[in-house]
């Protein structure tokens, strides 16, 4: 008898694949430069989470998983890991961002000004469904100021740590090829700053907001602040084997600073490839739960760190479709065991009751 | 003189996928989980095209050490079958070149999920297993630096606590896969879901075994000839899963782990989870040349 | 104990007591610590002989508790030094010894009662279970034994066995310093620490505890040294008394001369204060 049937199983994973990707048809360069150009904030916070700043290369994993954003990041991540390194970039400051959005809840003016730039925030959120009739939605003309808004801004941080307001951490400096990187070395805890900052930059902006939001709410001392908030264009500046630093491009950053008004005026911080406040302003109050001396439990490092991971939660969750029939066999096993224990007790205690009474 | 001409030609990415340096980390790791049998090593762990939680760190493991002469078996539940062994095979093949086999016999490296094959592995042979939770002290201290400490002080006191009190609850230990075992008579490791059955197969084994959970980002290292003892109280005896009686309905083997697969009629119908070595089995009753290895059961006992 | 001599009660010279004719069981020498700033504890002695029960008596702040974590080798000074009669290791200054050796040394041969349960116990697991846990890490594997064992000094404690697998969550405050009890002394250690054993426990069950203490020490003459504020413990409890205030050592001696002549200004006025 011919061993046939647990075979296929090749077969069948790789028809499931077809039928996945029939349905979308197929990927040319047009698609994903329609990605590109209408999805211009999934595109940016797929750049966030994947820690990977190229837009084509995203808007091409958001074809390529037909919108699934964590098969996105997944696929992202994994052609980083491909990726040799070539170089470090210098350090950027907040005074060299070109900023587009800039807004502080802190104080009613600062320094630079509130730059509104571009955002939905005051808007109404109405659903155009004229253009499902074929009214296509044209948006109105933008007037120009009257003098443009500066490309750069101060700190509103520096004005505040001048004043002594806010405490003054030491600036360490080290190597640029010795920053901690949290993509080549285990995360271990406590974790270095820089390991911090990095995974909540590549952090799953719902996991982010799921648990900013319940400190936010009060699980925890901390009560935030948007003290600057910034949607902007980092220059990437390169330093020459000759010597000399030279841009090799912009790429678009959000970060956040948070200040709490628990104790002390504590400072949290948080910055991302691609324009992504929600996830920025979460980040950052996560920053200063985590940096309390007794974070609620699930304000600690570990418990931040560990569920907000996007490709790690979504690949554990989905791991629970595996077949898992051994661990259910070796469970059933033991608790078949005891039931037969507890009915050969059982049994044991008829026949002492029979034998007693026939006695 | 073009740039292009001085660089190597351009391919989508390394032999065996990972970077050099990827590589070379993993490499250090293994080494040092080797030397302290059943440390658990943190790595970086890096990203592969297959989501956590699915076996990226035994890929890691498995793609570090791909030669182009290795041959690889891969399994999940002990069939080289199923949906994930398959897809994991057909990597290996893409960015390895490498032989692919579903004969224990044959293979150089197997990378298996929740099994240890029956036919005894050789000191030439490497068994991958994937972990999904390294840490054996989980359920008992949540906090991962703390119970690294507890490893470093050997403080397992807790955990024969958690064993004591199965007895005391159930009369019975209840702990099923990941059987708390200790390795070289320091380290107490998790060994992976394989079933209690499997576990006594590590024990001062000819094989390297080399344990590797992904998304957690441990390696840690069974080496050849190594102790591994199941934590057991003197006075209650060690049990394996109850297959020793157990028949295969395909072959009319005997004294193996089964899988149970239920029947309509409410009755369960048994096959071998080794489900190659099951094939071999019927291809030796067909009347073929088939070589089936020494195994570490006999007649249902494991034979030491 | 021999007939008191009224007219030597007067005096103020005092023999030593029978007690004291013994090596003792415990010396720490020259304790010094300093908790940024705060001297917690300034050049203090203290002895215990086998069989005898200290007492250390002071306000919060004398150091007491720390001296007693010292005790425990949970905490180091920044000088002095600690012994303890046990063979092989007379003349071993145990804060010299490592992590590896003061863990061994600490679970085979000292015991100790928190104030807190929750420091001393493991509230999610049996109380039985806590009791084996330390027969477990001083490397007992016999499932039979252990639960012998554990029964039996839970039974020396005075804690209903058939109550021995609850878990401490579900006992009331003095059956959860019984199950301590009960824990430190499961491998026989040769010193008992008591950290205010019975505060913050009802008046009442303070009463039955003590008693217990009181029994299990005389049956068993375990060398014990217990901390508390409060001077009606330690006058249950004590032959002998050491009073602290700010990190030194004010008086010491035998209880009863402690408490029916204190020399020290601040010793008569705890003792004043109390009754």
């Amino acid at each position: 008898m011919a061993y046939v049937a647990t075979r296929g199983g090749e077969q069948a994973i790789e028809h499931a694949e077809r039928l996945f990707r029939s349905d979308l048809g197929t990927i040319s360069r047009d698609r994903v430069d329609a990605v590109r150009k209408t999805m211009p904030y999934l595109v940016d916070r797929l750049m966030g989470e994947a820690s990977l700043y190229e837009p084509d290369l995203a808007a091409l994993a958001l074809a390529q998983a037909g919108g699934d954003l964590y098969e996105a990041v997944l696929l992202l991540r994994a052609y980083r890991t491909t990726q040799p390194r070539i170089a470090f970039a210098q350090p950027v400051t907040q005074p060299d961002l070109f900023t587009v959005r800039r807004i502080s809840a802190a104080f009613k003016d600062i320094p630079g000004g509130q730059i509104l730039g571009p955002t939905l925030d005051y808007s109404h959120r109405l659903l155009q469904v004229g253009v499902l009739m074929g009214e296509d939605f044209t948006p109105e003309a933008v007037p120009p100021a009257a003098q443009p808004a500066p490309a750069t801004q101060p700190s509103l941080i520096d004005w505040q740590k001048a004043q002594g307001i806010v405490l003054d951490h030491p600036v360490e400096t080290v190597a640029l090829e010795d920053i901690p990187d949290v993509t080549r070395e285990p995360l271990l805890f406590p974790v270095p700053r820089a390991h911090k900052l990095q995974s909540l930059a590549r952090a799953d902006t719902g996991g982010t907001l799921a648990l900013g939001y319940a400190t936010m709410r009060g699980y925890g001392d901390v009560h935030p602040t948007v003290n600057e908030l910034r949607l902007a264009e980092a220059p990437v500046r390169l330093r020459h084997p000759r010597g000399t630093i030279f841009s090799a491009g912009r790429v678009r950053v959000s970060q956040a600073e948070i200040i709490s008004k628990s104790k002390n005026l504590e400072l949290g911080f948080s910055a991302t490839f691609g324009w992504n406040e929600i996830k920025v302003i979460a980040a950052a109050t996560l920053d200063i739960a985590s940096s309390q001396p007794n974070p609620a439990s699930a304000a600690t490092e570990e418990f931040i760190l560990y569920h907000t991971e996007p490709v790690e939660s979504s690949g554990f969750c989905i791991h629970f479709k595996l077949p898992h029939y051994v661990t259910f066999q070796s469970a059933l096993d033991a608790y078949r065991r005891v039931k037969a224990d507890r009915e050969a007790s059982a049994s044991t205690v008829v026949e002492k009751e029979l034998t007693s009474t026939a006695g | 003189m073009k740039l292009q001409e001085l660089t190597r030609p351009w391919a989508a990415f390394n032999y065996g996928f990972l970077d050099e340096s990827a590589k070379r980390e993993i490499r250090r790791r293994i080494l040092k989980a080797i030397a302290v049998p059943g440390y658990q090593v943190p790595y970086a762990s890096r990203e592969v095209p297959m989501a956590r939680g699915w076996g990226t760190g035994g890929l890691q493991v498995s793609l570090t050490i791909l030669k182009p002469d290795a041959v690889v078996k891969v399994i999940d539940q002990g069939t080289d079958d199923s949906v994930n062994a398959c897809s994991i095979r057909k990597f290996f093949g893409r960015v390895g070149g490498v032989i692919e086999t579903e004969d224990t016999q044959g293979a150089t490296i197997i990378q298996s999920r929740h099994r240890i094959p029956e036919e005894k592995l050789r000191d030439d042979q490497v068994l991958v297993l994937q972990v999904p939770d390294p840490e054996p002290l989980r359920t008992v201290q949540s906090d991962m630096p703390v119970a690294r400490e507890m490893h470093g002080d050997a403080d397992y006191g807790q955990l024969w606590l958690i064993l004591y009190e199965q007895l005391v609850k159930s009369g019975r230990i209840m702990q099923y896969t990941e059987y708390p075992s200790l390795v070289n008579g320091r380290h107490v490791i998790s060994p992976s879901p394989i079933p209690r059955w499997d576990v006594l197969k590590l024990n001062k084994a000819d094989h390297l075994t080399i344990l590797s959970a992904g998304r957690e980002k441990r390696i840690y290292a069974v080496p050849p000839h190594t102790r591994v003892e199941p934590l057991v109280f003197d006075d209650v005896p060690y049990r394996v899963e109850d297959h020793q009686d157990k028949t295969c309905y395909r072959t009319n083997v005997t004294g193996f782990f089964m899988n149970e697969l239920p029947q309509d009629d409410g009755s369960a119908k048994f096959e071998l989870s080794d489900s190659h070595f099951g094939v071999k089995h019927m291809r030796k009753a067909e009347g073929e040349p088939v070589a089936i290895g020494d195994t570490w059961y006999k007649n249902g006992k494991m034979n030491r | 104990m021999t007939a008191l001599n009224l007219a030597a009660a007067t005096q103020i010279t005092r023999q030593p007591p029978h007690l004291m004719l013994a090596e003792p069981m415990l010396t720490m020498c020259g304790i010094s610590k300093n908790f940024g700033g705060v001297k917690a504890l300034s050049d203090v002695d203290a002895t215990v002989y086998p069989g005898e029960v200290l007492g250390i008596v002071g306000e919060s702040g004398s150091g007491k508790s720390t001296l007693l974590r010292m005790m425990n080798l949970e905490d180091t000074p920044e000088a002095g030094s600690y012994h303890l009669a046990l063979p092989g290791r007379e003349n071993s200054n145990l804060f010299s010894l490592d992590r590896f050796e003061r863990r061994s040394l600490r679970a085979e041969h000292i015991g100790i009662v928190y104030q807190n349960p929750h420091l001393g116990l493991l509230m999610g697991h049996t109380s039985s279970g806590n009791v084996a846990e330390r027969l477990l890490i001083a490397g007992k594997r016999n499932f039979a034994e252990l639960r012998e064992r554990a029964r039996q000094s839970l039974d020396a404690s005075e804690f209903p066995v058939e109550r021995m697998d609850a878990t401490p969550r579900e006992l009331s405050g003095g059956m959860q310093q019984r199950v301590q009890l009960a824990k430190a002394i499961a491998l026989e250690p040769a010193v008992l620490l008591l950290d205010e054993p019975t505060t913050g426990l009802d008046v009442s069950v303070q009463a039955l505890v003590l008693d217990t203490l009181k029994r299990l020490q005389r049956d068993h003459a375990i060398t014990m040294v217990l901390v508390s504020h409060d001077l009606g413990v330690i006058r249950t409890m004590a032959d002998r008394v050491m009073v602290m205030r700010r990190g030194n050592v004010v008086e010491q001696g035998l209880a009863d001369q402690i408490f029916q002549d204190p020399q020290h200004a601040y010793t008569q006025q705890l003792v004043h204060a109390k009754l």
